[in-house]
């Protein structure tokens, strides 16, 4: 009679050894395929970094490990950082330069006076003109350079040389914008004659800016000149019939600009 | 209560080797053909070999079956060492004739004379590799006299063949060898077997896979095949009778038929 039960027992005993092997080798085939798995997921890294290397540059600079890519590396990213650093920390006057007078204006010839402004000239005046009309203001420049003393008179003196530099270029080009971009600078520090002088020339070159004639007549008033003032905004306004100019005379005639 | 379905089927495959029982296949059905021609031509001795549980006995105890209808043969199934004996045996079933005197080949040959038959006497000798050398240089006598005439079967293991071929090389006039039985042929037997005692059902349940596992384990031994079913069996009707709910009657179980090997000892465990 057969042990049924001693029969199931031993053929499992007997499955489990011949699946044994074959258990054994799907586990050295696994090891192994992902032991390869690894190994290739763990080389792209290495090979990358000449593939892409803005990408993968500036993670990798701290890590000086791989030799050959490292030229690469540092010609597209670590030179030109290092550079900026550099330029920064040598010369802190020159960026007390740039927020004068809305940078662009004189910025690249400011520092220096005499030749190498020249062949500058032609080009920057009608950006200058474009910006806003307060370039002589200190503030920023005194905000910028959190209240050094030493900075902000620096700055003062760059400004008077930027404005020499202007003026020189007005006498070269007659640009209206120019002249008007003076004569505010001029008003704006109280020095009304030369803030008249400039309007005038302006005007004399473009009389249909009311800016100007408006800031011709302000510097008039400052003068003492309140008539001649009223007469040329008058005129002024017959013929352009600006608002600004008719609220200036208004003002005028009443009595409440000063 | 219902009888078993399994029960009839088991006791087909128990291992008895008998000419009923004999199923034709075709490869086996060619060779005996070919061993019926042989026997019918003048040639001495014939022998018939192949690896065990190829149907040798078998297909001898069939050949017995079937020309004793028609002519003097006798079948020597389980040899007999002694040449005395051997020889006593021989003389008596095929001549009739029983010396009390102690049987010589001289003897024998004097006896075979005088009886001389219309037709040469048949004498089937099952396992003939375990007679003895000088026994069988006897045998070789007596077939030389044409006194008798010898149908042998021998095992094909390697040593046991080089020795009957060494032996027998100029006296055998016909050898046939058996080969061991295909998935497919194992499977015609198997199921010819069945269909033969009416087991429509349980020869249905085999199928190729089946066979294949039942030829790989037995490697187209028909005895070991024979054992294999048997313990089958033994383990459907176990089922039958106690877990009858988890047989599947439309194909046979692999695992039952490993544990059917496990149990035969086909798979060691």
């Amino acid at each position: 009679m057969l042990d049924i039960r001693d029969l199931e027992r031993r053929w499992l005993k007997y499955k489990i050894k011949s699946y044994a092997p074959l258990g054994l080798g799907v586990a050295v085939a696994l090891a192994v395929t992902i032991g390869a798995a690894s190994w290739i997921l763990s080389e792209p890294k290495g090979q990358p970094t000449t593939d892409i290397p803005p990408k993968t540059a500036p993670k990798k600079v701290p890590l000086p490990r791989s030799v050959e890519p490292a030229p690469e590396e540092k010609t597209t990213v670590l030179e030109p950082s290092m550079e900026f650093v550099q330029t920064f920390e040598q010369t802190p006057s020159t960026t007390q330069t740039a927020p004068f007078p809305e940078p662009k204006i004189p910025a690249a010839s400011l520092p220096k006076k005499g030749a190498s402004a020249s062949p500058s000239l032609p080009v920057p005046p009608p950006k200058v003109l474009s910006m806003p009309d307060t370039p002589i203001h200190t503030a920023p420049a005194a905000s910028t350079a959190k209240g050094t003393g030493r900075t902000l008179s620096i700055n003062r003196n760059d400004s008077k040389l930027d404005i020499d530099e202007l003026q020189k270029r007005f006498k070269e080009t007659s640009n209206p914008n120019l002249g008007l971009f003076i004569a505010r600078y001029y008003y704006d520090r109280g020095e009304y004659g030369e803030a008249y002088n400039y309007a005038l020339k302006t005007n004399s070159i473009n009389d249909k800016i009311d800016e100007s004639w408006v800031l011709f007549a302000k510097s008039l008033v400052k003068m003492g000149k309140t008539e001649q003032a009223i007469q040329t905004l008058q005129l002024y306004v017959r013929q352009s019939n600006s608002e600004s100019a008719k609220g200036l005379l208004e003002s005028i005639e009443k009595g409440t600009f000063k | 209560m219902q009888p078993s379905l399994f029960a009839k089927p088991r006791d087909l495959f128990l291992d008895v080797v008998n000419a009923r029982d004999y199923v034709q296949i075709d490869s086996v059905s060619h060779m005996y053909q070919s061993l019926k021609s042989s026997v019918e031509k003048p040639l001495k001795m014939i022998l018939l070999y192949g690896k065990p549980g190829t149907g040798k006995s078998m297909l001898l105890h069939k050949l017995h079956y079937d020309l004793a209808k028609h002519q003097k043969v006798h079948m020597i199934s389980t040899p007999i060492v002694d040449e005395d004996d051997f020889l006593r045996v021989l003389a008596q079933n095929i001549f009739g004739h029983a010396p009390r005197e102690t049987m010589s080949l001289t003897r024998f040959l004097e006896i075979a004379q005088a009886l001389s038959l219309p037709k040469v006497p048949i004498v089937l000798l099952d396992e003939a590799q375990l007679y003895s050398p000088s026994l069988m240089e006897k045998i070789r006598l007596i077939s030389d006299a044409r006194a008798v005439k010898f149908v042998i079967t021998l095992h094909k293991t390697d040593k046991e063949d080089i020795i009957a071929k060494e032996h027998f090389q100029t006296r055998i006039w016909e050898s046939i060898e058996l080969k061991n039985a295909t998935p497919e042929e194992l499977k015609v037997y198997v199921q010819k077997k069945l269909l033969k005692a009416n087991c429509f059902d349980v020869a249905n349940m085999f199928n190729d896979k089946n066979m294949k596992l039942i030829t790989a384990l037995t490697r187209g031994n028909y005895r070991e095949t024979n054992k294999l079913l048997f313990s089958l069996f033994t383990l459907y009707c176990w089922y039958e009778e106690h877990h009858p709910s988890i047989i599947q009657y439309n194909a046979i179980k692999p695992k039952w038929v490993e544990m059917a090997a496990i149990h035969t000892g086909l798979i060691r465990a």
